[in-house]
């Protein structure tokens, strides 16, 4: 058994009366890849976005309960949401490369948590992001272009490198792979398999056979609840809940 | 029920190459909405060119001005005198009368008036001309130096077309005689219509002398205005308008806020020039007629503009840009700061040029303040005296030739329009560059 890197205790969010995440408890294993699931609106996302705080940009959101990062309660008073989306990185359900060069893309991160001493440092980090992210090839001899430029696969790398090189502990995806065609897909995917070897992975997905491709446990959400959590070929094989067995065979969602 | 009927009544298929009713109907609309739009773009267009023709047309006239060429030997003795005397101008006065009268006889043209009455086609600025050269220059104290003096706006209206003998038969200030003579003198090169500089770097002269009246020193009272208004606007307003937009959160305060800030930008100007005298004349014990007061009370009025536009442009940068800045954890200033200002930075300078634009052809609200065209006389020593000394602005200027009576203060008037839409076009040039510029930057 890995170390639990995020504990979920009751939690609840809300948006002004909606009652969004209904009671969840969940562990996050560390250095494994978990998969959200479920039908549309049923609060995957919501309850992603509450691990590292970016429900705070939203007036009317609401969080109760603890959500406890390495045992620390990420939203107690003292925690500074910018502290915490450092170690909690993120990629969005649409790549959104600044619309700076490729290399400042990279850069900004390091830069803003003064990861880099010298210029040899940041030119060391963009390098092995990049790498990492499976882009240093089609980009190096490019990397003043604007990121902007790449295409639909190139820039959700991009940005996957872009939340890398501040050396999270954690990566939350939003869908990552929705704007993506199959082989861009199938590129980010090898990426998450990777990336599990350093991070924990947190990706939410509406295709189940992604889901069941890159993940090594599956957490099944439906309308606010979490329906059922486990390792991801007991949920895809043989599920608990008959919600869970309706949806992964097509006939909920 | 009516669809299918219709379709079947035409046994059954309908063709493809005949245009049914309805959408020959649709079709007909959509023919009558387009020439709707050519037409109103077409009225818009013969507005525009009258405009300028009638400006261009009116205008371009007070460029030039008439000057007469009279050589005056600098007497040491007159010159003595003159400076020793009460009224020293009249003086001065004399010497050119006569230098005129024997220019006039040298040049074979006949003439049976006496010196002063000669005299009558200049302008009245011209002793003050000649006494300013020699006091800057007493050197040249006995040589016989040739001065350019203008002509009174009688003789120039004449070679303008605006006055003719008729027009003259009840003028005192000159006779149909004097035009003869303006004839012959023409003739010989004497008088001559040409660029007059002074225009646009001259200040304002009494009703007596529209000759000599020039838009420099309000144009000057403008541009210290408009540095106020920048310097007090931009930042105010890009303040404001970044925290209202990006920090700011929504109770019924903000809300009451833009409410306000919206209602502000449609306040007519003159509401904001009594403020202005109210609140800083009275009040602030500012100088009356400073352009620093005008630039406050312009700042006033143009903040709205520049908040409004400035929102606009930060609301229309994508969310998902402030998204990614925070999933690489910046913070909310960094996020703001780094990635969405440069972003919306064409907007704000758009909007900020348009508000400057709007400023600098305010009149209304000056003209409560104090800042009437006929203080415009001195250039300010310095730029402090520039912030606080009295002074006009160009569109009070414009406003304050165009009520005079003279006919040719109204043709001066057209002229300072012409100078006031320069800088507008200047400065909506200077907004596209930037914009551009800033564009570039994917």
């Amino acid at each position: 058994m890995k170390d639990i890197k995020f504990s979920a205790r009751n939690v609840q969010v809300y948006y002004g009366t909606t009652h969004a995440i209904k009671d969840v408890n969940v562990d996050i294993a560390d250095k494994t890849v978990t998969a959200f699931i479920g039908p549309s609106g049923c609060g995957k996302s919501t309850f992603l976005r509450s691990l590292n705080r970016m429900n705070d940009t939203i007036d009317i959101c609401r969080v109760e309960g603890d959500i406890l990062l390495d045992g620390e309660d990420i939203y107690d008073k003292r925690v500074d949401p910018v502290q915490l989306r450092a170690k909690v990185g993120m990629v969005f359900q649409k790549p959104n490369p600044f619309p700076k060069s490729i290399y400042d893309n990279i850069a900004y991160g390091p830069r803003i948590h003064g990861l880099a001493k010298n210029k040899t440092d940041l030119d060391e980090i963009v390098e092995s992001s990049l790498k990492r992210a499976a882009l240093w090839n089609e980009v190096k001899d490019r990397l003043d272009a604007p990121g902007t430029g790449l295409s639909g696969g190139q820039q959700q790398r991009l940005c996957i490198a872009r939340a890398v090189a501040t050396q999270p502990e954690v990566l939350l995806m939003d869908e990552p792979c929705s704007a993506l065609d199959p082989i861009a897909t199938a590129q980010v995917e090898e990426l998450i398999d990777e990336l599990r070897s350093n991070f924990s992975v947190v990706i939410v997905t509406h295709s189940m056979q992604q889901a069941a491709r890159v993940s090594q446990k599956t957490a099944f959400f439906h309308l606010g609840n979490l329906v059922e959590y486990g390792e991801t070929g007991q949920i895809f094989t043989n599920p608990v809940d008959p919600r869970t067995e309706s949806y992964i065979s097509g006939r909920i969602g | 029920m009516t669809d299918a009927s219709a379709n079947n009544s035409a046994s059954g298929k309908s063709s493809l190459l005949v245009q049914d009713a309805r959408t020959r109907k649709r079709n007909a609309v959509e023919a009558r909405f387009k020439w709707y739009g050519i037409t109103a773009i077409a009225i818009g267009c013969v507005f525009l060119i009258l405009l300028v023709t009638a400006i261009t047309f009116n205008g371009s006239r007070a460029f030039r001005q008439t000057f007469v060429t009279v050589p005056v030997t600098l007497d040491a003795a007159a010159i003595e005198a003159a400076e020793a005397s009460m009224m020293k101008t009249s003086q001065y006065r004399k010497m050119i009368e006569a230098a005129l009268l024997t220019e006039v006889a040298e040049a074979n043209i006949e003439t049976d008036m006496d010196a002063g009455k000669l005299g009558d086609m200049l302008s009245s600025s011209a002793p003050a001309q000649m006494r300013e050269f020699v006091l800057a220059n007493p050197n040249r104290i006995g040589d016989t130096v040739s001065f350019d003096f203008l002509t009174s706006s009688r003789v120039d209206g004449y070679l303008k077309g605006r006055v003719t003998r008729d027009s003259l038969a009840n003028d005192k200030n000159l006779d149909a005689a004097h035009l003869d003579l303006v004839d012959q003198m023409r003739d010989i090169g004497m008088v001559v219509k040409r660029f007059n500089i002074d225009f646009i770097i001259g200040s304002d002269a009494s009703e007596e002398r529209p000759e000599q009246a020039g838009m420099g020193v309000s144009i000057l009272g403008s541009l210290f205005m408009m540095f106020v208004v920048l310097l007090l606007s931009l930042p105010i307003g890009v303040a404001a308008s970044i925290y209202l937009e990006e920090f700011a959160p929504k109770s019924r305060w903000t809300d009451l806020i833009e409410v306000n800030i919206s209602n502000l930008a449609a306040v007519p100007s003159i509401v904001f020039g009594i403020l202005g005298v109210a609140v800083f004349i009275q009040i602030g014990h500012l100088p009356k007629s400073a352009p620093l007061v005008g630039g406050l009370v312009l700042t006033l009025m143009t903040l709205p503009t520049i908040i409004i536009s400035t929102r606009a442009a930060l609301k229309a940068v994508p969310p998902s840009i402030r998204e990614a800045a925070l999933g690489v954890g910046a913070s909310k200033m960094q996020s703001v700061f780094h990635h969405v200002l440069p972003l919306a930075m064409p907007g704000i300078l758009t909007g900020t040029i348009i508000g400057l634009a709007q400023a600098l052809g305010e009149t209304a609200p000056l003209l409560l303040i104090g800042m009437v065209g006929f203080i415009a006389t001195n250039y300010p020593t310095g730029p402090i005296d520039g912030f606080l000394s009295p002074n006009s602005a160009m569109p009070a200027q414009i406003y304050e030739w165009a009520k005079r009576a003279d006919p040719a203060y109204y043709e001066r008037a057209w002229g300072g329009i012409i100078i006031l839409l320069v800088f507008l076009l200047a400065m909506n040039v200077i907004a596209v560059i930037l914009r551009r510029r800033f564009e570039r930057r994917w």
